[in-house]
């Protein structure tokens, strides 16, 4: 029975010029964004792969010369773009990709297309995510509003019920039509994402379960929209009603709960702007030891410790070079500086992250963006994760460089130059993401938001059906 | 087959329906007259269970309607005074969906079609989209789905209102055939001759009660007439 109630409703949608224009316009777009998603990621790929491999071969060939002057000529690493970011780019425009890596410092993440983007653009891009998000929403809203609420309005529900049909079943039929209905729809686009996925790159091992605990999450969010309008269709008089109400729905989400979510989150965490940030490092930096500054009387006490360690009269007598281990010591500061201010940065960045994640209780929307955004591997979480694995290696770089100068530059002081063996010696920079589980840990809040929000919904259609008006 | 036992039904102060005694028995045509708001589609709505009534028993072969609305429902075809159907399916489809609704799935498209034939409906309309019926296709449609569901009783919402005398016709002489079948018949009505002319029992309802219940057979078309007027005066 339900599945004749269905097929009646996927007839009756497939006849009606509404379903076939919302089909072949939702198509268009799902389809181009994703193609010109999954273009550009290809692109910025290689280009990224090049502009790594020439930083590497610039840092490689730098010649012969003294191994903090190579530290301080520094490296370029990138995030490498995850397969999925074609789907959902997240915050990567505005977070940014690149960073330069040198000795005493530690620079922003750069490289943020979102810098440069015109006022258009802040509208939002076209991509796979919004369109999963926001118009496959409004599409669920425009084929499902009328599915009680107008067969009440034109009568037909009377003598659908005179025939002693449960109205569960009437219920179940049309959500099972509509689901089929809209899996047309979204069909090719699937096919298209899986072909991408498993043709697509070296990682498919690991980005196929991402992709599919994506899906899982669209699944779950398209189902509570789909839900939620049978429930306002089932209650509301006319179509008209159920229209506007429905759409409200949709608005609260798509447009004002990001916007309320970054102004509560801005609010009760504040963060310090980037101007005040760096301002505040820089005079806790300046305060500290400073490698380059043989006034400096920390390096003073330094030294002298050295002397007594080695017993020597000076540091020409040293078997070592000092510069290594005074530089290394300013690093050591700066670092600790660093991590002092990173640290309370990001606490308060996780916070906001956190706070945004609950909201989407309220919000499936919310609850949607942060999951995709998480297992595309574009979220907050995942570029804080690649600046401080950057800065590791930063850090692993900077300390070989001083210490070679130091072990190895004893007679030679300042003068001592290294060659190109140990550049080229550097390990290579691997950002390693993490693995499948702990991004779906990571988002226990957004999926439990989503699977509350599912079963709430169905659960009040069930009890709706038992008190189904017939006018 | 159809039973009403001091049936009532007030809204909010409001009486639309005060202590109806009626039955309908298997071969019988019941006709309730009145005017708007006399309370004719209540009693109807209540036969469906789309409303509850406020007191007084409503049954249908014997089965309470209010405690078994699903298993009642099976014994009843339900007219209403514009059948409503899906405009952007063919009248033979409409048929098909809610004659699959009404537990009958496994008619041919030859069992439906004759259905459709025997309600009255040109062949050739059949395999046509709805969007494109007149208000008496739509009702033949109705019929068929009536017959499709092998009902042994039917509520008629005033049925022939607004089809010509041809149609009407017809559609009186189907009623005469499923009463010669055995069904029971409640049929609300504006149509004093068809309600002599196919009735077997005419009820005269005023402001939600039946004042008068006669059968047809006792009186002429004059005389019903007559008694008809005389009620609705004050």
């Amino acid at each position: 029975m339900i599945l004749r109630i269905a097929r009646k409703e996927i007839r009756d949608l497939v006849r009606d010029g509404r379903f076939r224009w919302s089909a072949v316009i939702v198509t268009v777009l799902l389809t181009t964004s994703a193609a010109l998603g999954w273009r550009s990621w290809r692109e910025l790929r290689a280009e990224q792969a090049r502009a790594q491999a020439e930083a590497r071969n610039d840092f490689d060939e730098q010649g012969e010369k003294n191994p903090h002057a190579a530290a301080h000529y520094g490296l370029y690493v990138f995030k490498p773009k995850p397969p999925l970011s074609f789907v959902d780019p997240g915050v990567d425009p505005y977070t940014g990709v690149s960073v330069h890596l040198e000795a005493h410092r530690r620079n922003e993440v750069g490289n943020r297309p979102a810098r440069d983007a015109t006022a258009l653009q802040r509208f939002g891009e076209l991509t796979a995510a919004s369109v999963l998000q926001l118009l496959l929403p409004l599409l669920i809203i425009f084929l499902a509003f009328p599915a009680l609420a107008g067969e009440r309005e034109q009568g037909t529900l009377r003598q659908v019920l005179s025939l002693g049909v449960r109205p569960g079943t009437l219920i179940w039929g049309k959500a099972v039509g509509l689901v089929v209905a809209l899996s047309l729809i979204v069909a090719p686009v699937l096919a298209l994402g899986v072909s991408v996925v498993v043709l697509g790159s070296a990682e498919s091992a690991r980005t196929w379960p991402h992709a599919l605990a994506m899906l899982a999450g669209y699944v779950l969010y398209l189902g509570i929209f789909l839900a939620v309008a049978l429930l306002v269709s089932m209650r509301s008089r006319t179509t008209r009603v159920a229209l506007v109400v429905l759409l409200g729905f949709w608005i609260l989400n798509a447009m004002i709960a990001p916007r309320l979510a970054t102004d509560l989150a801005r609010r009760t965490v504040p963060t310090p702007s980037s101007l005040q940030f760096t301002e505040a490092i820089r005079r806790d930096i300046k305060a500290g030891v400073d490698g380059h500054d043989p006034e400096d009387s920390r390096i003073e006490r330094l030294k002298q410790e050295t002397l007594k360690k080695y017993q020597a009269e000076t540091v020409e007598d040293l078997p070592i070079n000092f510069q290594g281990i005074a530089l290394q010591a300013g690093e050591e500061y700066g670092n600790s500086v660093f991590d002092r201010h990173y640290g309370a940065l990001w606490t308060a960045f996780g916070r906001q992250d956190t706070m945004r994640k609950a909201l989407g209780f309220l919000f499936p929307t919310l609850a949607i963006r942060e999951l995709s955004m998480a297992l595309a591997g574009t979220d907050n979480q995942r570029s804080r994760d690649f600046a401080e694995s950057a800065e590791r290696y930063r850090r692993d770089l900077v300390l070989t460089l001083n210490r070679d100068l130091e072990q190895n530059g004893a007679d030679l002081g300042f003068m001592y130059q290294a060659g190109p063996e140990l550049w080229r010696g550097m390990p290579e920079f691997r950002y390693q993401p993490p693995a499948l589980h702990a991004s779906i840990q990571d988002q226990t809040m957004a999926w439990a938001a989503l699977v509350l929000w599912l079963s709430v919904t169905v659960g009040l259609v069930c009890r709706s059906t038992r008190t189904l008006r017939v006018d | 087959m159809l039973e009403a036992r001091s049936l009532t039904k007030a809204y909010n102060g409001f009486t639309a329906l005060n202590a109806l005694d009626l039955t309908v028995k298997a071969g019988e045509i019941f006709c309730l007259l009145g005017a708007n708001g006399a309370g004719k589609t209540t009693t109807i709505n209540l036969f469906l269970n789309f409303i509850t009534p406020s007191s007084g028993t409503v049954a249908i072969k014997g089965i309470d309607v209010v405690a078994n609305p699903l298993e009642t429902k099976k014994f009843v075809a339900y007219i209403p005074e514009t059948v409503m159907l899906y405009k952007n399916l063919s009248g033979l489809e409409n048929l098909s969906y809610f004659a699959a609704l009404a537990g009958q799935g496994s008619l041919s498209k030859t069992e439906l079609r004759d259905y459709l034939r025997q309600a009255g409906l040109p062949e050739d309309a059949a395999d046509r989209r709805v969007g494109f019926y007149s208000k008496g296709m739509r009702q033949k449609v109705g019929i068929a789905i009536a017959l499709a569901k092998r009902a042994e009783s039917l509520l008629l919402d005033e049925p022939t209102s607004g089809l010509d005398p041809k149609a009407s016709n017809e559609f009186a002489n189907l009623l005469r055939t499923l009463r010669d079948r055995g069904v029971a018949v409640l049929m609300a009505t504006h149509d004093l001759f068809h309600a002599k002319e196919t009735g077997t029992r005419v009820g005269i309802m005023k402001r939600g009660q039946m004042v008068a219940s006669l059968g047809t057979d006792e009186v002429g078309h004059a005389d019903l007439e007559r008694i008809y007027l005389e009620h609705m005066h004050d």
